[in-house]
């Protein structure tokens, strides 16, 4: 049961134009800026496999993941213009695309995302499961199953995961 | 912890405490976040003015999306409609521009609200604003329209799928025009069992279909299928309200839907690798978007 609530299915308030390779993207993003302290990314490596690499421009896809890292929502419209904003703020990123399955977990739309900044060096793993629900399955090479729905506040799921998926710089971060 | 497993459950429920499917699943959501009837309701509500904005901002913009593949297609559909010669009347036409008018948005990458994707967000916005021109349902009227569908379509989505990625069109314009169906009779006045049996029988004709969008944008043929999507609803809304009924149950449409998405090849499943996507003229597009 991984849709749990009438928002779920009616929802999320998003920018176009897909809500698993646009909404789901954005909140993984999010989600890895949550993990980094709230803070954007340095650098940033991301590989899209399966139908995530074969449509991800299309569908604003790697706008999408940019906006998330940099701390928009769903439902911003700046993230139309998160490459620009992202090279103004001098942050290297690139994408890589992965034709085959993702070998960590089951579904066509995951992505693996490395990233880090001053503070911080994350490793997160994120399937859109559809509708914008995302989930992360890997943090740190730590395997999880965290679900999010857009509502979600990602902060605090970030300040409530156990120190273990940290190493020991992270936690004094 | 109170939920709804499937379809028949959710009837259950309806008949033993005699509520409607919106009402259910506002008792669902109580139950399982301890908020207010109030504060969810409005919640929902926001949505729908959320989806009433993207129509207006549709409706009237001729201008194309970034690709350059759609858009415009609303201001005409709206022209039409106008002209009074539309054939197929005038709730079907009004439901169609303004499907066309939000799908056009999601594609213009303005703000939507996914329904239950944002590759289908066209549906249920078509079949709302067209009832509440015809009929003058009040905004409260139609966000009691939007528990109807989520109800629907939490079922679909956690006995099936409602990602393109993960189950074809079927899966998305599909679940959003059975969800839309059963609204429609709810709203109309029609039964729980009814509505149920309009979502069966919507689904049904939409079994199989692939999702093959041209170039992987979510334009062709998305936004058409939204905007068809709506007339299909109606159409098995007007039979439900006939009294007919779907000879396979919803639940068995809805596994059927999911064994039909499970053995759909990859190629048809949002890779843009097979379908529309792979004719001459859809590979042409992608040459031309990708230089």
């Amino acid at each position: 049961m991984e849709f749990q609530s009438c928002f779920d299915i009616i929802g999320p308030i998003m920018v176009g134009p897909s809500s698993s390779h646009t909404a789901g993207a954005v909140s993984i993003g999010t989600f890895t800026h949550e993990l980094l302290g709230g803070w954007q990314p340095e650098k940033v490596r991301i590989t899209l496999y399966d139908s995530f690499a074969q449509t991800y421009q299309g569908h604003g896809t790697d706008k999408a993941f940019i906006g998330g890292l940099l701390g928009m929502k769903t439902n911003d419209t700046g993230i139309k213009d998160a490459l620009t904003m992202a090279e103004e703020n001098e942050i290297d990123y690139r994408f890589s695309l992965e034709q085959g399955a993702c070998p960590y977990y089951d579904h066509p739309n995951t992505s693996i995302i490395v990233a880090k900044n001053g503070r911080r060096d994350v490793k997160v793993g994120g399937a859109s499961l559809g509708g914008g629900l995302a989930k992360i399955f890997l943090i740190n090479d730590v395997e999880t199953s965290i679900r999010l729905s857009t509502d979600d506040d990602l902060r605090s799921i970030c300040n409530r995961l156990p120190m273990y998926m940290f190493t020991h710089k992270e936690r004094e971060a | 912890m109170m939920t709804f497993d499937s379809m028949k459950e959710l009837l259950t429920y309806c008949d033993t405490y005699q509520k409607s499917i919106a009402e259910a699943m506002m008792d669902m959501e109580m139950e399982k976040t301890g908020q207010i009837r109030d504060d969810i309701f409005q919640k929902m509500k926001d949505r729908l003015i959320k989806m009433q904005e993207a129509v207006d901002a549709g409706k009237s913009d001729a201008s194309t999306a970034p690709s350059g593949i759609s858009g415009g297609d609303a201001v005409k559909m709206g022209a039409y409609m106008e002209s009074g010669e539309a054939l197929s009347g005038n709730l079907i036409p009004r439901a169609m521009r303004y499907a066309m008018a939000t799908s056009e948005c999601n594609a213009r990458m303005g703000v939507i609200v996914a329904t239950p994707t944002a590759g289908s967000a066209g549906v249920l916005p078509g079949i709302l604003f067209a009832l509440r021109d015809r009929d003058q349902f009040s905004l409260d009227a139609l966000t009691q329209g939007l528990f109807t569908a989520s109800a629907l379509g939490y079922i679909i989505a956690n006995r099936s799928f409602i990602s393109g990625a993960a189950g074809g069109c079927q899966a998305e314009v599909g679940s959003a025009t059975a969800m839309a169906a059963g609204v429609i009779v709810e709203l109309k006045g029609g039964t729980p069992q009814q509505a149920v049996h309009a979502t069966a029988m919507a689904m049904k004709s939409l079994l199989g279909l692939v999702c093959d969008p041209v170039g992987g944008l979510v334009e062709v043929p998305c936004i058409k299928r939204n905007v068809i999507g709506t007339s299909i609803a109606f159409s098995s809304a007007d039979m439900a309200l006939a009294g007919i009924e779907s000879r396979i149950p919803c639940d068995e449409v809805i596994e059927t839907m999911y064994r039909v998405g499970s053995e759909m090849p990859r190629t048809l499943r949002e890779t843009s690798l097979g379908g529309l996507a792979t004719t001459p003229t859809g590979e042409e597009i992608k040459r031309t978007l990708h230089n």
